[in-house]
Order: structure tokens, then sequence, then C-alpha cells
């Protein structure tokens, strides 16, 4: 065997074909239009109730890709029980991002008691780069290529909007346009991806071939 | 090689057969790569019908390679596969015998 067919291919091509029906992208997406919306909703609710409002709509979203991984995608794709090396990668990602998003939430409380000295641009840069950060970190560990688009997409969300908010005078420092185009992007790769797998027939076996099974 | 040079493939004649046939080695190999995966997902990695799928996970799980779980969820029936220690091993074997034999050819 040679190298273009190496076990770590093979499984590699596994797992990327069992993350294949988009709907992570879809989740992924809307969890970032997020940023594209609460900012403009933000004037009539204020900045709790601007956030918080998503709630609700996460839980939907949620419950809607549970329901779908189990009567859509699974018929369609199956279902697989990784190896031991793939849960290993995932256990470390798991835990990278744990720590990561600790460092990231201190740097938060951070940044919020030195508002004023910490410029706009420094920020915006500062988010941008975490965003580039996990969403790369995510492609390695994960396998899937899109993250990295997603991730610079996301990552240069901030600066661009910042300089759109002050060379064009965008409101809310851009947010709306990068980051709703960024959610747009994803979303639509979900979308892509999930009504392709829908194009293909479920794979169904009735009792009696599962009676039958093996022993023919 | 042997003495005159030439290549000894006799170490092919007692190549593992059950592991040999294209549509079972996709399957193992497929196998070996994850802890269990179920019908539908090997269909959609191997292109197999179900009934060849199931012709050959049927002499898999005869030479002690394969393990099949049934169960029902919900009211589906539901079937997953995984490789045993003694089908993983084997799977090993074969893979490096082919190897050896592959290294041997000449350019």
């Amino acid at each position: 065997m040679n190298k273009t067919s190496s076990l770590d291919q093979v499984e590699r091509a596994v797992f990327r074909l069992s993350q294949n029906d988009g709907l992570y992208d879809i989740l992924l997406g809307c969890l970032m239009s997020q940023m594209a919306l609460a900012p403009l909703l933000s004037n009539r609710l204020g900045d709790f109730w601007s956030s918080a409002v998503f709630l609700p709509l996460w839980f939907g979203v949620m419950a809607a890709i549970w329901w779908l991984k189990r009567h859509v995608v699974a018929p369609r794709m199956g279902t697989v029980s990784y190896g031991p090396a793939r849960k290993r990668k995932l256990a470390i990602f798991t835990w990278v991002m744990l720590i990561l998003n600790l460092a990231v939430f201190i740097l938060g409380l951070i940044t919020a008691a030195n508002v004023g000295r910490i410029s706009g641009e420094q920020t915006s840069l500062l988010l941008g780069l975490m965003l580039l950060g996990f969403f790369s970190l995510g492609a390695y560990f994960m396998d899937v290529p899109r993250l990295y688009l997603y991730g610079l997409l996301l990552g240069l969300a901030p600066p661009v909007g910042e300089w759109l908010y002050q060379e064009h005078g965008f409101s809310h420092h851009g947010f709306p346009v990068t980051f709703g185009t960024a959610a747009v992007v994803m979303i639509v790769t979900g979308v892509v991806l999930f009504v392709r797998l829908m194009r293909q027939p479920p794979i169904e076996m009735d009792g009696e071939q599962f009676e039958d099974q093996h022993h023919e | 090689m042997s003495d005159d040079g030439s290549v000894e493939l006799h170490p092919l004649a007692d190549i593992n057969t059950i592991i040999h046939a294209p549509a079972r080695l996709m399957v193992l190999t497929y196998l070996y790569v994850v802890e269990s995966a179920d019908y539908v997902f090997l269909i959609r990695l191997t292109g197999l019908s179900w009934g060849n799928l199931s012709t050959h996970m049927g002499k898999l799980e005869e030479a002690g390679y394969v393990a099949v779980h049934k169960e029902f969820r919900g009211r589906k029936p539901h079937t997953s596969i995984s490789l045993t220690p003694q089908g993983r091993e084997a799977f090993r074997a074969y893979k490096q015998r082919m190897q050896q034999m592959l290294d041997q050819l000449p350019d």
C-alpha cells in the first residue's frame, strides 16, 4: 500500500464522511449570526436582552439538529463509532478548547476592566485572532479543511468591520456586515451539503431482512 | 528473490483468501480504522448493495473476523459491525504479508 491509501487517510475519509451532513455548518452559522444580529437589536433591547433573546433560538436549533441527525441523516448516512486514535484526538481538542475558552474569558474580563485604554483596533484584532485560532484548531483536530475558510472569514470579520466603521461609517463596528457575511457563507455551505445528502434515498431494511441477515 | 534472481511468488499461495476478495478487503479496511459502523454507513463507504454486503459479512462472521450486533432503536432494527480481535490480527498479518510481497517485486 502506498501513501495515498494509507490507513490514516482511510480513517480521515471515514471521519469526514460522517461529518459531511452540513448540520454543524448550519449550527455554527446560526451561532455566528448572533454576532451580526445582536448589535442591531441592542438599541431596542439593551446589551443583555439582545443576546439573551437568542437562547431559545439555540435550544430550538440544537433540538432540530438532534432530530434531523437521528431521523434524516442516520437512515441516509449511517452511524459510526470512531476508533481510539480519533477519540483521543477529539478528547485533546475538547481540552484545548476548554483551556482556550477559559483564557478568552479571563482576557475578556481584563479587556472590560480596561475599557478606554484598549483601542477599538486592538480589541478587534485580538477578537479576530482568537476566532482564527479557534477555527484553525478545529480544522486541524477535526480534519475538516473548510473550517480554515470559516476561521479566515471570522478572523477578518472584526478588523474589517472596524475599518468599515471608521472609514465608511458602517454602524455597530461593521459587525452586522462582516459577521453576517461569514454566517451566510457557513449556513449556505451547510444547506448545500444537507440538500446533497437529502437527495440520496434512505437505506432501510425491514424486520425480515434483519432476522435473516447472515443466515442465508 | 530466489538464488537464481527470479521473484518468488509462492507466498501468495497461502495468502488469506477470506480477506483477499476486494469487497471484503474494503470492508475490513474501513472496520479496521473505526470501533464499529452500521450497515448503512458501510454501504455508503463501499458502494456495495445491501445483499452483497450481507453475503460478505456472513463470510467474515463465519471466519470469526467480525462481530455483528443487532438491536432495535425505537421500532427500527439496527445492525452494527465491529472487527473482532481475531479479525484485527488477521488483517494486520494480511497487510504485512502483502506489503512484503509487493516490496519484493522489481520496479
